[in-house]
């Protein structure tokens, strides 16, 4: 029992993890939806009316920015990462789980140093009061700030997500392993995909 | 120098360490060990530069299209429609096969996408009209990879991007070997059915009637096509625009085939936030590295000691299309693009070729990868929508229109306008 609590504990946090990526990628969305509406009324605008609303495209970089970075953690649970799997594919499941580790320490360094000097552009940004050398002028610090948040939240997740691999990996619980970070082979990856592309039709003809 | 450089980056791509962060620690570790100043200090920048870049908008907008025409529901008619149209060749509905991947191509710029949603139509009429199934699920995972030549293709803006060239420009070369190529498979498929009429299954009958009404049906497809690439070339919009636009109207015609809901939009913006994520992590991780391999001078070592050997640009070509064969073989698409063109790219344009060209070339040997194993992301596609027998039959039938991709190839290395008559014309 002793061990139960803090794997369901775990569960816990990982769902509430889970829930808030999802709903941090709904922002991303709504913020790309927005580029779109925006970048729209902009090209229309200036075709036909002969005006420029101006900052469309500026705008948008930002939402990609931001919306880039808030997906993250939401990729990373789906386990969407792009892994190479030629010899993993022969591994033992035990050395699987060992390299998924592996694997996810390399994701975490990465992303800990890209958070780490990210901040450093914010930080440059409001020490120097920066703006955009746009006709918007936009003080930097604010997309780049929504920019580090997503950053910051895809390390938190990382950093859960490493700590409950790594017991499961202490524990030999090689299955929780796989479920968490391994990697999702090309046949699974396909096999989404037609899946999905049969769920399309048959709505179709629904 | 080199070396180290390669064996590091094999063995962090064999742990299957995702590329993005394989490029990334790949870039930190060579400037700790090769570099006087701190170079990854201008990480943090070189992120922000690189995922504000207003032309790499277009990835997520592309992506977004392509999921919401998906869910628009015009696959079913949009394939009838080109079964009136094509089966009267020898070889039958593997005609409408090819046909409703490349119209569904100019809308979406995913090959997966395209296999899963054709390939869910079309399998159940190889028993019905008794075609030779290996051929027929060929030509379906085949047709399928037409998604990443014709405009508008995700591939292709992050050529562009990579290389400094002009992503209208790619767009518009890309036309006119996307077409000649779906040709070709339907060439293919009408030679091997004249030599073997078994194959091509039984004859369907279709009248003029029913082919100019079902006419209306291949409007929608063609209808955004025309927005997203028309507005380019009418000097209406830069691609990341028309990539804008594109999603607006495909929002408008999923509203006029009443599958516009929040669930919709909800799934279509799930899939492709996530894929625009992990593509932009591995170009970040590739933008820094391609910076420290410049500022330590790796890039000009190794461009150097590559053209150095005096290889002609016909032996070069040969030898960086065995290349990506052998790589197709183990990597998936899009990061084999992102990590291998900062290199390919300078030494092939440095042999003369033309950038515009290349990308074209790179496309169709991505495209042959697709579809030749081990790690053919379509085969598997086909193979899992047809849920049974072995994997096999759809290698085998795909192995014709590899072959037809090569004929491209040469055609393409021997007339080179083929890419770049129509981007020469409308400037």
């Amino acid at each position: 029992m002793s061990q139960a609590a803090p794997s369901s504990q775990f569960d816990r946090l990982t769902q509430a993890a889970a829930a808030l990526s999802r709903g941090a990628v709904w922002v991303g969305g709504a913020l790309t939806l927005a580029s779109v509406f925006l970048i729209c009324f902009d090209v229309i605008a200036r075709k036909f009316f002969g005006y420029t609303v101006g900052g469309a495209d500026e705008l948008s970089s930002y939402a990609f920015a931001i919306s880039t970075t808030w997906s993250l953690s939401f990729a990373l649970m789906q386990r969407a990462n792009v892994r190479v799997d030629v010899i993993y594919q022969y591994f033992s499941p035990r050395v699987a789980a060992f390299v998924d580790w592996i694997a996810i320490v390399a994701l975490a360094v990465f992303i800990v140093m890209l958070t780490r000097y990210a901040f450093e552009v914010v930080n440059t940004s409001i020490l120097q009061n920066s703006a955009a050398n746009t006709p918007l002028a936009t003080p930097l610090w604010i997309p780049q700030g929504l920019w580090f948040i997503g950053l910051c939240w895809m390390v938190v997740v990382l950093a859960l997500m490493l700590l409950r691999a790594s017991f499961a990996l202490v524990k030999g619980d090689i299955s929780t392993v796989h479920q968490l970070i391994g990697v999702r082979s090309s046949k699974e990856e396909a096999k989404e995909e037609a899946e999905a592309g049969e769920r399309l039709i048959r709505e179709e003809r629904s | 120098m080199i070396s180290t450089a390669i064996s590091l980056l094999l063995v962090l791509i064999g742990l299957s360490i995702p590329v993005g962060a394989a490029l990334g620690v790949l870039g930190l570790l060579l400037d700790s060990l090769y570099s006087m100043l701190p170079l990854s200090r201008a990480m943090g920048e070189m992120a922000w530069g690189t995922n504000n870049e207003f032309l790499l908008v277009a990835i997520p907008l592309f992506i977004l299209l392509g999921e919401i025409l998906l869910r628009a529901g015009f696959a079913d008619r949009m394939y009838s429609a080109m079964s009136l149209w094509l089966s009267w060749l020898p070889g039958g509905l593997m005609h409408a096969n090819i046909g409703a991947s490349t119209l569904f191509s100019a809308t979406s710029g995913s090959s997966v996408a395209t296999a899963a949603t054709v390939g869910t139509v079309a399998l159940p009429q190889i028993k019905r009209y008794g075609y030779h199934e290996p051929l027929f699920l060929g030509s379906i995972a085949a047709g399928g990879t037409l998604g990443i030549l014709i405009p508008p293709s995700i591939n292709l803006v992050i050529y562009g991007v990579l290389t400094n060239t002009s992503v209208p420009k790619l767009y518009l070369a890309g036309i006119i070997p996307g077409l000649m190529m779906a040709l070709l498979f339907m060439l293919t498929i009408i030679v091997i059915c004249i030599l073997k009429p078994s194959w091509g299954g039984k004859k369907i009958h279709a009248n003029w009637v029913q082919r100019i009404t079902c006419l209306a049906d291949l409007l929608p497809p063609f209808g955004i096509f025309l927005l997203v690439v028309g507005s380019i070339y009418a000097g209406l919009a830069t691609p990341t625009e028309a990539a804008a636009l594109g999603v607006l109207g495909s929002l408008v015609l999923a509203a006029w085939t009443r599958k516009l809901s929040w669930r919709m939009i909800r799934d279509a913006i799930e899939s492709s936030m996530k894929a625009s994520a992990m593509i932009m992590l591995i170009v970040i991780g590739a933008s820094f590295l391609n910076f420290v391999m410049s500022a330590t001078g790796l890039t000009t070592v190794l461009t150097n000691s590559i053209t150095g050997l005096g290889v002609s640009p016909m032996l070069m070509l040969f030898i960086i299309i065995v290349f990506y064969l052998i790589l197709g073989c183990f990597m998936e698409t899009l990061s084999m693009m992102i990590t291998t063109i900062p290199i390919v790219a300078p030494i092939m344009i440095a042999l003369g070729f033309d950038p515009v060209w290349l990308g074209i070339v790179i496309i169709i040997l991505v495209e042959a990868a697709l579809i030749t194993p081990p790690v053919g992301l379509n085969l598997f596609v086909v193979q899992s929508l047809r849920k049974h027998g072995s994997m096999t039959a759809v290698i085998n039938g795909a192995l014709p229109f590899v072959l037809a991709m090569f004929v491209m190839l040469a055609l393409l290395a021997w007339i080179p306008s083929l890419a770049l008559w129509l981007p020469s014309v409308v400037e």
